[in-house]
Order: C-alpha cells, then structure tokens, then sequence
C-alpha cells in the first residue's frame, strides 16, 4: 500500500530521516514509537506529503505521491491524517467537519454525506454533538470527530500523528477505543507515545531512533525481546 | 508687523455664513467618497497582489513586492503627484493628445493604488495568522490549494481581515485630506478657500476638524462593534 524507498529527510542540515525503507501492507495496525526527536511524526508526514523527501520516493499503490505527474490531492483522499492538535476547522460543527471533504470534492452528494456523517458521528459516540462547533466539545470529543472526519472520505490507510498526545489523561481511552474499533476496516499507520495501545492493538512495530529504524518487528516480540541496545535502554526507561 | 488678534480664534460668525458652510459639507461629501471608492479599488487590485504574492511564480512575487515596498516606502503625496504627472505625459507621449482626467479621479486611484499595498499586506498577514494545521488539513483530506483557502482558511482569516480592512478605512479617510494639493474639493480644499475668502484661517479649520473627527470617531465605534462580533464568533 505505502512503499517507501531510501527516504533521506532533511531540515536544512538536520537530517531527520536517514534512508528509510519500508513497505506498509494493507490492513496493518503499524505503531511507531520512539523516543522524540528521532523522526516518527516526520516520517508519518513523508506519507502524505505534508513533507517533501529531500532524497528518496514515497509509493502509494505504485503512484510516487511526490512525482508532479500524480495528482496528489486525488492520492490524498484516499490517505487520511489524523493530527495531534485534532485541526477541526473552527468555523464548522462537528458534522460540517465530517461532510465538507465529501461533498466538496464530489464523493458523495449532500444528503448521502449528511447520513454517512451521522453514522460516523453515532459509531464514535457522539451522536448528539453533531450541530455543535468544536470550541464547545472536548479534546477527547475533538479527536473523536477527526477520526470521523478521516473515515468519511472512506480512506485505504489512516496516519495517526500521536493522536493522544494533546489529550488530558482521563480522555484518552475514549480515542483510544475508537481508534480500536477500526482495526481492521483500515489500514492504520500510528505514531503513539501510548504502549499499551502499540502492544494490544499493532501487528506491527516500528521503532525509529535518530532517524532510523531500528527494530521492525511485531509488538509481542519488541516488548519482550528488544534486540538493539538503544531500544532496551528506551522501554527501560518508559516501562 | 500686525499682533495677531486672538478675537478670531473664537470668532465664529462663520458657521451662519450658508454658502462656505455648504461649501463645507460638499466637500466633506467629495472626502468621504474619495475614501469608499479609493478603499474600493485598493480592496479589488489588493486582493489580486495578495494573489499574486501568495500563490504567483518567482516573477509575479518580485513585481508584487517591489510595488508592495515602493507604495509603502515613498509619501501619499509623492504618489499622489505621480499620478497627476505621469499617466497624461505617457499619453501626451503617445498620442500627442492631453489626458482629462480630473483632479477628482486622479485622487481616487492614487489612493486606491495607495491602499491596495497595505490592503494586500493586510490580507497576507490575515492568511498567514490562521494557524497551519488548518492547510494542512484540508491538505489531507484533498482539497488542493485553492479550495484549502476559499473553503477553510479565509472564513477563518476574515476575522482577523475586517478590523484591518477598517482601520485601513479609517486612516484612509484622513489621508485623503491631501488632494486638495491638486484641486479635488474635497474638505480640505473648501476650508482652505473659506479661509482664504474670510481672511480667518481658524473657523474653517475648526469646522473641518470637528467634521474629520466626528467622521472618524463613527468609523472607529464601527470597527470596534465588528471587532467584537467576530471576537464572540
């Protein structure tokens, strides 16, 4: 789904990223962690394109999404992102948020959107917040309906950019089980500070330290056996 | 040398005399519509340099900014002559013909071009201060650049744009006060007259005075009402 071939990122002379490779097949739950700094959230960006490779390609379904030949708004529909900062857009309800995309870029008609809209809102549990415009919901609310947001445009792959992070603690399982209600429908991509969530939920782990990847492995197996020393030193510290 | 007679600060017979007074309030017409339509214009061609500047190539944005940088970098009054000179010595160049433009529309488009620079900036820094999570998504869910700024980020920005546009306003119509150098009639150019026909420089200037301000104080009042609408928004 996401092949990403000797990705090098840099920041004027900062190298975030160093020759990355890396094929995301569909339907993975992959988690990302590491400790900040090392590269996740720039990573997750490449994905998408919010942020330009300095060396490398970044595939998906076989399109270099960077390549000015592909239309990248039309890749895009089709790769959802959901952001630490939630980024509702403010001077739009709940629903609004959800159906503007859909009927703006003339997936759906209005009627169709509204319904599917609903739906969404009624699967992250927030039903009733529908009329309601994002300075009166919570964080956790928030984040619940970007994650609606993201599934209306009905996406192959979903990149979660430390979904959590901005969440006051008491509200972060309510995003976290939605986010667990998914698994399947989707492919995930997840930059989480959250190791619980990685080891119930992953099928894949990724562990990126200074701008590689150091383990790629499955959580049981990360969290049990950490081969590098780099990341025993991480999980002794977290865990 | 003659002392000044201080009797005439405070003589003011002058606002009983209909014809100047009239003469006053045509003016202060003239100052108020050379404000709207300058402001216009600077609305309109400031929008196209923002254009121009936010999404233009490497060519468009130098030309924008050099125009950007000179309008705020050289007096109103410079410009203004510019506009008086320049254009009718082009035509006259070319044609061999005069250029009839009045003093009237003269001011209204160096104003006009005068405002567009700040107007653009104005909407540049509206466009700018809305935070870029926003662009980036809508980025994510497809909308490409254009529709990105139309559908998310300039509802967001025009409440930031408005009190801006309207203090822009409100400076402008103060500005204005610098035609009558070139013969529009506005409010400064009949005080000046009625001074000169008076021989009392003070009445007209007063009166002029309180009209700007009392003009200027009811625009203020209405930037700050709509300042605080789209605060509560």
């Amino acid at each position: 789904m996401i092949k990403i071939e000797e990705l090098t990122k840099q920041f004027k002379k900062n190298v975030v990223l160093k020759d990355i490779n890396l094929h995301i097949k569909k339907d993975e739950v992959v988690v990302i962690i590491g400790p900040s700094g090392g590269g996740k959230s720039t990573l997750l960006r490449c994905m998408n394109a919010l942020e330009k490779p300095t060396f490398g390609h970044v595939f998906f379904e076989g399109l270099d999404i960077n390549d000015k030949a592909n239309d990248i708004n039309k890749i895009r529909e089709k790769i959802a992102m959901v952001f630490q900062q939630f980024n509702l857009f403010p001077h739009k309800t709940a629903l609004e948020n959800i159906t503007l995309a859909p009927i703006k870029l003339g997936i759906m008609n209005e009627a169709d959107a509204i319904n599917s809209g609903l739906k969404l809102l009624n699967m992250v549990g927030l039903a009733d917040k529908a009329n309601e415009y994002p300075k009166n919901l919570s964080g956790g609310q928030k984040q619940r309906v970007a994650i609606a947001r993201s599934l209306a445009m009905k996406p192959d792959v979903i990149l979660f950019d430390e979904p959590t992070s901005a969440l006051d603690p008491e509200m972060i399982k309510e995003v976290l089980d939605v986010m667990k209600s998914i698994v399947g429908q989707v492919t995930m991509v997840v930059v989480t500070h959250e190791m619980n969530f990685a080891k119930e939920v992953g099928t894949r782990l990724l562990f990126l330290d200074a701008g590689e990847i150091l383990e790629d492995t499955t959580p049981k197996v990360f969290f049990k056996n950490p081969k590098t020393d780099r990341a025993k030193d991480f999980l002794s510290k977290i865990l | 040398m003659q002392f000044l007679d201080i009797s005439k600060l405070w003589d003011f017979s002058f606002f009983f005399n209909k014809a100047e007074v009239f003469d006053l309030m045509s003016g202060l017409l003239t100052t108020l519509s050379i404000a709207l339509l300058g402001i216009f214009l600077g609305i309109l061609v400031g929008i196209l340099l923002a254009i121009g500047k936010l999404v233009g190539n490497k060519f468009i944005r130098g030309i924008v900014t050099i125009y950007i940088n000179f309008v705020r970098g050289t007096p109103l009054l410079l410009q203004l002559y510019m506009m008086y000179y320049v254009p009718a010595f082009i035509v006259n160049e070319l044609t061999g013909t005069g250029l009839n433009w009045s003093s009237y529309v003269i001011s209204v488009i160096a104003i006009g071009l005068n405002s567009a620079a700040y107007v653009a900036e104005i909407f540049r820094a509206g466009i700018t201060s809305v935070d870029k999570g926003q662009f980036e998504a809508a980025s994510s869910l497809g909308f490409d650049y254009k529709a990105s700024l139309r559908l998310i980020i300039l509802p967001q920005a025009i409440k930031n744009i408005m009190p801006a546009l309207g203090n822009e306003f409100i400076a402008l119509t103060k500005e204005t006060a610098i035609v009558s150098v070139i013969g529009a009639k506005d409010l400064m150019f009949f005080s000046k007259q009625a001074a000169n026909i008076t021989y009392n420089p003070f009445p007209p200037l007063f009166m002029a005075g309180i009209l700007y301000f009392l003009v200027v104080y009811c625009l203020t009042k209405l930037v700050g009402l709509m300042e605080a609408k789209f605060a509560n928004d």
